[in-house]
């Protein structure tokens, strides 16, 4: 169950770095820009740096490499979701998509909030349970060459 | 394999693949035809823009609305041209705007119809239809109604627009406003008004 759970997780983080580097960052950055938390600078920087976080975080995960350290990885980047979607609700910002999935998938804020809160909890289970979550993984691999 | 070599061969791999993919799937160059009765200012002006817009979408309306006056202070340092990218599927109003504009185009009324289409966006939009006010602003700008008609009926005004957004597509674009500001893709008001920053300091 565990292994199973590493790889939605993964495959979570994998699919929505896709669609944010697969497209011109422009799109992404203006998915930032409608949160309205960030300065100029930082929106842009944010917007092409961002997805390659998700895009290792993701791979290393689904693969379960450096899987403890992933999956903090993980945890912070729902906290970061959590946060900023939770923020943007609260100031009813006019967001039509959460945006997260690059162009692929639209998500409401509402639905995507959830999503998010229970995947945050889902990645702390699974990093209490280390040795369950290892199955089929390199680390496991790794570590009985 | 040693784990460290192993991941920096990962690392390698994949960002090999994303770079590779990007590289194949980003158009070399913005190649975009000028319609000349859908553009304004000087050819030869030292910053060319092309927005690709949905009449209906709030954000347009505001962009065309700021690059208006943007162009009001530098008509001869501006060239501005727009080309269709109806949200059919967000905006049910966005195909219609988008051939009486086309139609008005063809008779050199676009930026007239424009001019009255894009304040009143708020209102014509929450209309079931919104054609008795566009058949309206038509005659207000001197729209010759017959050709006007004959236009909306045939399939070239929507061949067009949808070829527009062919285009829009190909050149990576999802949203709305998109503009190409000397083939520099940028997408929202806000990036469009810090890229004019680089331009014109102080504006």
């Amino acid at each position: 169950m565990y292994v199973i759970l590493r790889i939605i997780i993964g495959s979570i983080f994998l699919v929505s770095s896709l669609g944010k580097l697969l497209s011109p960052y422009q799109n992404f950055l203006y998915v930032i820009q409608a949160y309205q938390l960030l300065p100029s600078r930082g929106e842009v920087l944010t917007a092409q740096v961002f997805p390659w976080i998700e895009l290792i975080v993701g791979v290393f995960v689904l693969l379960g490499l450096w899987t403890p350290w992933a999956l903090r990885g993980a945890l912070v980047l729902f906290g970061v979701f959590v946060v900023v979607v939770g923020q943007a609700l609260i100031r009813a910002l006019p967001l039509e998509s959460c945006g997260c999935f690059g162009e692929w998938i639209h998500l409401k804020p509402q639905v995507v909030i959830i999503m998010d809160s229970l995947s945050l909890l889902l990645t702390f289970v699974m990093l209490r349970n280390l040795s369950s979550v290892k199955k089929f993984s390199l680390d496991l691999l790794f570590d009985h060459v | 394999m040693n784990k460290f070599i192993s991941t920096l061969l990962i690392l390698f791999v994949l960002g090999g693949l994303v770079v590779g993919a990007k590289f194949f799937l980003t158009p070399k160059n913005v190649g975009i035809n000028v319609q000349e009765e859908r553009a304004k200012g000087n050819p030869n002006a030292k910053v060319k823009i092309v927005e690709f817009v949905d009449f209906q979408c709030p954000a347009c309306a505001y962009g065309i609305t700021y690059l208006k006056k943007f162009f009001d202070q530098h008509p001869n340092d501006l060239y501005i041209q727009v080309k269709y990218f109806p949200l059919t599927n967000m905006h049910r109003h966005a195909m219609i705007s988008a051939l009486y504009s086309e139609c008005a185009a063809r008779q050199g009324k676009f930026w007239a119809l424009d001019d009255l289409m894009i304040p009143q966006q708020s209102q014509w939009e929450q209309l079931i239809s919104p054609e008795p006010v566009f058949q309206s602003m038509a005659t207000q700008v001197g729209i010759n109604v017959d050709q006007l008609n004959t236009c909306l009926a045939s399939d070239d005004a929507r061949k067009v627009i949808n070829d527009e957004k062919s285009l829009g597509q190909s050149l990576g674009i999802a949203s709305t406003p998109t503009y190409f500001i000397n083939n520099k893709m940028v997408v929202g008001t806000k990036s469009l008004q810090d890229e004019l920053k680089t331009y014109f300091p102080g504006s």
